[in-house]
């Protein structure tokens, strides 16, 4: 398409180098804080770690051996993923549902939807304190309402769900405000085509709403795969180290931090993001070939 | 086109998301310790107990007074304060002045990560090393060099609720009491509708509770020569036996109980009538008002047959960062604070319980509600918290271990000679 041997003009060439200048700041910080480390961290998944960085001895494949023995992080994989599947698809129809509600023209629509983005706001470390509060078994106020005593958290059957659920409550503001903006770029007249022909408002929605939406759902889908099997935070807050339910709650980056942070066993914590990382990469390779199916670009 | 668009986003979502959890932690602490670096100007305090801060602000004020050197106090919660320090540490960024622990002190001197502070001590003229506790000062000495001058000691208590005493109709505890005496109580002490239990000790609560039975029954948690563990030891089985007894009466609440609210929550909410506190505690339980009204502390209770009465201790080391920009000026700090008279005040102050030696007495005045006094008479009896170069890893999968036991799926037997393997092996490694 392009022809051989064009001459460069001045203004194509200011372009390229304002161009790249533009870009670099983003590249840096992308290259500095993220592409190095993860070289960084699959190297060091190679090591035996030193106190302080020094002294590494490289041990081969052991860091990999040893984790493919341990049934903690199995365990934990099983979690982070059983975690996902709650979080993700909960969260997607809840927020899609709102986006859908809120789009409409109707009183008080801003009010509601900074209410429902609130959550988003908090700062994560926040929300997990006050719902591990109202999780509380003795005094809480969840048990104190329903009259109930369940151990929300502590009870090893139950206290992954719990954590799942302060998990969709914090995201759905945010994957609503996605939805939102990707309703707004879908034509009225199509929805007046379908009123006219006799569409109702469920048959519109699946027909029409579903389909031009799909890449934003796409998109968010795909964002919150990759976030809901990195959850840390909630679980760090929420969960105290003597909790009998920790064991079937942690989550992978949660054992990385264990044995990273707390044991200062870097070389095992690597190997066990490098785990994660294959995770995250298969599971969304396999969504970016799934996509062309149901994903509808125009 | 749309479909590239979506692409290309992703593709970066992908990258930078995959890699917070690498890149995630790092980021956040280094950034943390970079406000912590010393400019050569104000010098840089960390700690991790928001209750000692306003009074080591104050004898922090009283030293700028004196020298005109201004410091800073910054408070990180403890699980923060080791991921900060460490990475500080890495990233040659440390805070000019903090405090070291026994769990860590080891592999702090042996990298030299910390301040040489061996002939700034000899030639003090305000610190003088022979005031403070011989293993205090060994847990911040290493190969005859001194790293961290003590800045305090704790011993423990057996807290009790007076009024559910009362009810029950049985005696305050005092010195009379044993081990045995106390598993008795507490299964009286204990109502069946689940309203009250006689005590509460957490599958990690070993400083303030299980270690001290281990030592009064005569047994060890680690060798004199930090080698081996001393789980597997029959005493020190015999010690931990009194935890299931009191798990098998029923006379604790359950571990998910305990797991969301702490032993010193449960206490100050009339939901147990004993647990056990270090000295470290005493800065909030006397701003509690239910407590004041209705409890008060006791020494710990003695082995029967060994008329041992064993509190294990430990104190903190103040430290600073070898390769700091202020080293100068933060040795004048550790040495004020290290000096008699700010030892004296911190007492006095209700701190804690100083490192000097005759400087503590004033602290127990500090909450006149409690008898305080019995803290000092632990001091008679001392055994240094049990510690080695892995301390953390160790003492946390013995905790972890122990968690089968609070559950009921294994013996206390069982489940000590398994973490005395465990231990072996991390000792080994060491």
């Amino acid at each position: 398409m392009a022809k051989p041997k064009k001459k460069v003009t001045s203004q194509e060439r200011n372009e390229f180098i304002w161009g790249w200048i533009f870009i670099i700041p983003t590249m840096l910080g992308l290259i500095i804080l993220n592409i190095i480390p993860i070289f960084q961290t699959i190297y060091q998944s190679f090591f035996k770690t030193g106190d302080f960085g020094r002294g590494n001895i490289f041990v081969g494949l052991e860091n990999y051996q040893k984790m493919f023995g341990d049934s903690q992080v199995w365990q934990a994989l099983l979690n982070t993923v059983k975690y996902a599947l709650m979080e993700v698809p909960v969260s997607i129809i809840i927020s899609l549902v709102l986006a859908v509600l809120l789009n409409r023209k109707m009183k008080g629509r801003s009010v509601y939807r900074t209410i429902m983005f609130l959550p988003m706001v908090a700062a994560p470390a926040a929300v997990a304190m006050v719902w591990r509060w109202l999780f509380n078994s003795d005094f809480g106020l969840l048990n104190h309402v329903l009259g109930t005593k369940i151990n929300w958290i502590s009870s090893p059957d139950i206290a992954i769900y719990s954590i799942a659920v302060i998990g969709i409550w914090s995201i759905i503001g945010y994957n609503m405000v996605l939805f939102l903006s990707g309703l707004q770029e879908i034509p009225g007249d199509y929805y007046e085509a379908a009123s006219i022909d006799g569409a109702t408002g469920f048959k519109q929605f699946w027909h029409i709403t579903c389909p031009l939406l799909s890449p934003t759902i796409f998109f968010v889908l795909i964002t919150r795969i990759i976030g809901a099997l990195q959850v840390f935070d909630l679980i760090f807050m929420v969960m105290d180290r003597a909790n009998p339910a920790l064991i079937k709650t942690q989550s992978l980056v949660y054992l990385f931090y264990e044995y990273s942070f707390r044991q200062k066993n870097q070389g095992y914590g690597s190997a066990i993001v490098v785990l994660l990382l294959i995770l995250i990469m298969l599971v969304t390779v396999f969504q970016m070939v799934g996509q062309k199916k149901w994903v509808h670009y125009n | 086109m749309k479909m590239k668009r979506v692409s290309a986003l992703l593709m970066c979502a992908v990258m930078t998301a995959s890699l917070a959890a690498c890149g995630g932690g790092e980021k956040g602490t280094a950034d943390g310790a970079a406000d912590g670096g010393g400019n050569g100007e104000k010098l840089s305090v960390m700690i991790w107990d928001n209750y000692q801060e306003p009074g080591l602000k104050e004898i922090i004020g009283d030293f700028t007074e004196e020298t005109g050197i201004e410091a800073e106090v910054q408070v990180v919660q403890w699980n923060e304060y080791w991921t900060l320090l460490e990475a500080g540490a890495q990233g040659g960024e440390m805070p000019d002045v903090f405090w070291m622990h026994s769990n860590e002190s080891q592999r702090y001197m042996s990298n030299e990560i910390l301040l040489d502070l061996t002939d700034k001590a000899a030639d003090s003229e305000l610190v003088d090393m022979s005031k403070y506790p011989e293993e205090i000062k060994e847990l911040y000495t290493y190969d005859g060099k001194v790293y961290g001058i003590p800045k305090d000691i704790d011993t423990i208590a057996l807290w009790y609720n007076k009024t559910m005493f009362d009810e029950a109709g049985i005696a305050y505890p005092d010195e009379t009491w044993t081990w045995d005496t106390l598993v008795e109580n507490a299964k009286k002490l204990t109502k069946d509708d689940g309203s009250q239990y006689g005590i509460a000790i957490r599958n990690d609560t070993n400083q303030e509770a299980y270690y001290n039975m281990v030592y009064d029954m005569g047994g060890e948690i680690i060798s004199e020569d930090r080698k081996t563990s001393g789980y597997d030891n029959p005493d020190t089985i015999k010690g931990m036996q009194y935890i299931e007894k009191l798990i098998q009466d029923g006379s604790m609440p359950s571990m998910e109980t305990m797991s969301e609210n702490g032993p010193d929550v449960l206490l100050k909410s009339g939901k147990i009538a004993m647990s056990f506190h270090g000295s470290w505690m005493v800065s909030t339980f006397k701003q509690e008002d239910y407590l004041k009204e209705n409890c008060d502390c006791a020494v710990l209770p003695m082995g029967k047959e060994s008329q041992r009465r064993v509190s294990i201790y430990n104190g903190l080391g103040w430290a600073a960062a070898a390769n700091g920009d202020n080293t100068e000026n933060a040795w004048k700090l550790i040495e004020y604070l290290g000096s008699e008279k700010a030892q004296q005040k911190q007492a006095e102050l209700g701190v804690t319980m100083s490192a000097w030696e005759g400087t503590s007495d004033t602290w127990a005045a500090c909450a006149p509600e409690f008898n305080l006094k019995v803290y000092l008479d632990m001091r008679e009896d001392m055994v240094v918290r049990p510690y080695s170069r892995s301390t953390v890893t160790w003492e946390n999968r013995a905790s972890e271990i122990f968690k089968d036991v609070f559950i009921g799926n294994m013996s206390m037997e069982d489940a000590c000679k398994q973490i005395a393997k465990e231990m072996n092996e991390t000792l080994a490694e060491e």
